[in-house]
C-alpha cells in the first residue's frame, strides 16, 4: 500500500457563527494515499468542502489531528501553511477562479513566479498548457475561453507547481458532459503518468465513475470508504518514481 | 520589457475599472496641484518678505554690540567696527556691509519740531543695502565728502514744512545727558510710497552722529548676502572669529514680527497641504478598499495558491504607487502652469491694502509673487506618491486578513 499523504484522525471542525455552532466535521478518520484518485461524496452540508479546506491547509481543525505530508497542520504557522500550499498542493475550484485580468499562460506563470521560478517559468507554463491542449489559447484571458477551457487552465495552474496533491472542489459542476469527460480523462492521465494524487469533492456521478476510491461523508463523518480499483501507485512504484 | 506577473496583475487590476482609476488619478492630481500652487505661493511670499526686510535696512544679519540683543539700546557702539567689517567682507557671498549709528533726536525748523531716529550711514554702502533711500523724490542722496547734510522722508519734510536746502536744527542728548545741536542742510527728500516709513527717515553721514552724541564707533554693521540661503553658514562662520564684545543677530531677531508672520504663513500652508492630502488619502483609501472588497474572492484564490501576505501587500502598494505616479504627473501638468503664473504675474494686493504696504518700517511690494523651480517636481512626486502608497496600506492589511476558506465558502 502506498504511503499516506494525508492522515486524519478524529478530525472535527466547528464553525462558531456567534449565535450557534455548526459542526461541519464530527470525527473524521481517513488517510489519503499517494496516487489516490479519490472522490468524496455526500449530501449538501455533509462536510465535503470543509474537509477539502482542511486538507488544503486553508483552515485548521477544531479538534483531532490532521497530518499533511507528515506535518501536523495545527502546529503550522500561517506562513508555513502558505508554503505548504504553494509547494505541495494544487487547487481546482468549481467556479474556475482564474485571475480575470491575466491570460491563461500568465495565470499558470503566476504560481511559478510565487514559487520563485525565474526566466524558465514562461516555458514551463507553455509546456503544461500544451500538454492539456491549450497552447492556442495561451494568450487569451478567462473571459475569452469556454467553461471547459477555463477549467483546464485551472488544472494547468494547479499542477504547474508540481504538487503532490491536487484538491478539486466540484470541478465538473459547471461543465457539460463532453467537457467534464475531457477534464476527468486529463486529470486521470496526470494521476497515472505523473503520480499526482487527486481528491475531489463532488456530487457528480461522472467523477465518481472515474474515481478509484469513493469516500462518502454523512453528517460530518465517514459513512463509507470504498476502493473501486487499486491505485496504480503501490509503495514500490512510488519508491521507484521518487528515485 | 517584460514585467513580473505581479506588476502586470497590479497594472491590469487598475485598468479593470478604468473610470474609477481615472477619477482616483484626477483626485490625486488636483490635490497635488493645489498643494504645489500653495507651497509655491507661500515660498515665494516668504522669499519676498525676507528680501523686503533685508533691503529695507534690516539686512540678512547684523553685527551689533554684545548687549544689544538684550537691551536694544541705540547708545551702544562697536568700537572696532572697521576690523569687524574687514572680517565680514572675508565671508563668501557677502554683497554689502552697511555701517550705522542710530540716535533718537529732535528736528526743528522754525517753530515746528519732529522726533525721529537719526541714522548715521556710509552713503555709498547704504545706497546698495537699503532700497528705501533709492526712492529719492527730490534732490539727491548723501555724499560722504559733504558734512552737515541730511536726507529726510517726505513725511518728515511735510511735518516740518521744509524743502530742499532748508536748514534743520538737530538736537540730541549726548552720553553725559547734555543736549547737543547742529545745523543740517536738506539735500534730498525720500518718498517710498509708505507714509509710515516716510515719516521716520532722517539719514546723516556717520561721523555726524559721533560728533553729536560723543559716542565713537558704529551701532551696527548691517550685512546683505547675495544668496540668503547661505545665511546660517555665514553667521556660523562669522561668529567663530568674532570677539566677545560683538554679537550676530539675524533678520528674525531684528524684525521678530515679520519672522513670526512668515512662520504663521508657513504653518497655515503646511496645515492646508496636510488637510488636502488627508482628503486625497481618504479618497484613495476608500477606492482601494472598495477594490479589495470586490476582489476578495480573487485574493482568497491567490492565497489558496500560496501567495504570501508580503506579496499581496506589494501588489497593493504597486497599485498605489502607479496611482501616485500618474497623479503626480497630472498634478504637475495642472500645477506647474498655475505656479508659473503666480511666479511671473503674482497676486496684486494693492486693491486690498493700498499701495502703502509696510510693516515695522519694511516696505513691501503689493504684488506677491510665488516661487518656481525644479523643486516643484520632486515635491509633486513626494506628495502624491506618499499619500497613495500610505493610503494603500490599510486596504492591503484588510486584504491579507481575508480568510481564504471563508471567502471561498461564500462562493458556495
Amino acid at each position: 500500500m502506498a504511503e499516506p499523504l494525508v492522515r486524519a484522525d478524529e478530525v472535527t471542525k466547528v464553525y462558531d457563527t456567534g449565535k450557534l455552532e455548526v459542526h461541519a466535521l464530527t470525527g473524521v478518520t481517513l488517510d489519503v494515499r499517494k496516487g489516490d484518485f479519490m472522490a468524496i461524496v455526500g449530501p449538501s452540508g455533509s462536510g465535503k468542502t470543509t474537509f477539502l479546506n482542511l486538507v488544503g491547509a486553508l483552515d485548521v481543525p477544531t479538534n483531532g489531528r490532521l497530518e499533511i505530508l507528515g506535518d501536523d497542520l495545527s502546529a503550522l504557522s500561517k506562513r508555513r501553511r502558505a508554503d505548504l500550499r504553494l509547494h505541495s498542493l494544487g487547487f481546482v475550484f468549481q467556479a474556475y477562479n482564474l485571475v480575470p485580468v491575466l491570460t491563461a499562460r500568465e495565470n499558470v506563470e503566476f504560481v511559478l513566479e510565487l514559487q520563485g521560478v525565474g526566466a524558465a517559468r514562461g516555458g514551463r507554463a507553455m509546456d503544461i498548457l500544451e500538454q492539456l491542449g491549450l497552447r492556442e489559447f495561451a494568450d487569451r484571458r478567462p473571459n475569452e475561453l469556454s467553461g471547459g477551457q477555463q477549467q483546464r487552465v485551472a488544472v494547468a495552474r494547479a499542477v504547474a507547481s508540481r504538487p503532490k496533491l491536487v484538491l478539486a472542489d466540484e470541478p465538473t459542476a459547471n461543465l457539460d458532459g463532453e467537457n467534464a469527460e475531457t477534464l476527468l480523462t486529463m486529470m486521470r492521465g496526470l494521476n497515472e503518468e505523473h503520480g499526482i494524487t487527486f481528491v475531489f469533492s463532488t456530487h457528480d456521478p461522472r467523477v465518481v465513475a472515474h474515481a478509484r476510491r469513493v469516500v462518502t461523508l454523512v453528517d460530518g463523518r465517514v459513512a463509507k470508504d470504498q476502493a473501486k480499483s487499486p491505485s496504480p501507485f503501490s509503495a514500490e512504484q512510488s519508491k521507484r518514481q521518487e528515485e | 520589457m517584460r514585467y513580473s506577473i505581479s506588476i502586470r496583475y497590479a497594472l491590469r487590476s487598475l485598468r479593470r475599472h478604468t473610470r474609477r482609476t481615472i477619477l482616483a488619478v484626477l483626485g490625486i492630481s488636483l490635490g497635488c496641484a493645489v498643494c504645489l500652487f500653495m507651497v509655491a505661493f507661500v515660498r515665494g511670499e516668504g522669499k519676498m518678505m525676507l528680501k523686503a526686510a533685508a533691503e529695507s535696512g534690516a539686512g540678512h544679519f547684523r553685527v551689533v554690540p554684545a548687549r544689544w540683543p538684550q537691551t536694544r539700546e541705540n547708545d551702544l557702539r562697536l568700537r572696532q567696527w572697521r576690523s569687524v567689517r574687514r572680517r565680514v567682507h572675508q565671508i563668501e557671498d557677502v554683497k554689502v556691509v552697511a555701517v550705522h549709528a542710530r540716535k533718537e533726536g529732535l528736528l526743528a525748523f522754525g517753530t515746528r519740531v519732529a522726533g525721529v531716529e537719526i541714522v548715521g550711514v556710509d552713503p555709498n554702502a547704504e545706497q546698495v543695502a537699503n532700497r528705501l533711500v533709492r526712492h529719492i523724490a527730490e534732490g539727491r542722496y548723501l555724499d560722504a565728502a559733504e558734512p552737515g547734510t541730511t536726507v529726510v522722508g517726505r513725511g518728515v519734510a511735510e511735518r516740518l514744512d521744509v524743502g530742499l536746502d532748508d536748514p534743520l536744527m538737530v538736537t540730541v542728548a549726548d552720553a553725559a545727558g547734555q543736549m547737543n545741536s547742529a545745523m543740517l542742510r536738506i539735500v534730498g527728500i525720500v518718498e517710498t510710497g509708505s507714509k509710515d516709513i516716510d515719516a521716520t527717515i532722517c539719514h546723516v553721514n556717520l561721523p555726524e552722529v559721533g560728533t553729536l552724541t560723543g559716542l565713537a564707533g558704529a551701532g551696527d554693521l548691517t550685512v546683505l548676502l547675495d544668496d540668503p540661503k547661505r545665511l546660517e553658514y555665514a553667521v556660523k562662520e562669522l561668529e567663530a572669529g568674532l570677539s566677545n564684545d560683538c554679537a550676530v543677530v539675524t533678520w528674525q531677531v531684528i524684525v521678530p514680527e515679520l519672522a513670526s508672520g512668515v512662520k504663521v504663513d508657513e504653518t497655515w500652508t503646511r496645515l492646508t497641504v496636510a488637510v488636502v492630502m488627508i482628503v486625497v488619502f481618504l479618497g484613495i483609501m476608500s477606492a482601494q478598499l472598495a477594490a479589495v472588497l470586490e476582489r476578495r474572492r480573487e485574493f482568497a484564490v491567490l492565497s489558496a495558491l500560496g501567495m504570501k501576505s508580503g506579496r499581496l501587500i506589494s501588489v497593493m502598494l504597486i497599485e498605489g504607487l502607479i496611482l501616485g505616479l500618474a497623479g503626480s504627473i497630472l498634478g504637475l501638468i495642472f500645477g506647474l502652469p498655475a505656479a508659473y503664473y503666480i511666479a511671473t504675474h503674482g497676486i496684486d494686493f494693492s486693491g486690498m491694502y493700498g499701495a502703502d504696504m509696510s510693516v515695522s518700517n519694511i516696505l513691501f511690494d503689493p504684488v506677491f509673487k510665488g516661487d518656481f523651480g525644479w523643486w516643484l517636481i520632486p515635491l509633486a512626486f513626494e506628495l502624491a506618491v506618499s499619500a497613495t502608497v500610505l493610503s494603500s496600506l490599510y486596504p492591503a492589511w484588510f486584504a491579507i486578513r481575508t480568510n481564504p476558506a471563508a471567502a471561498l465558502r461564500v462562493e458556495h
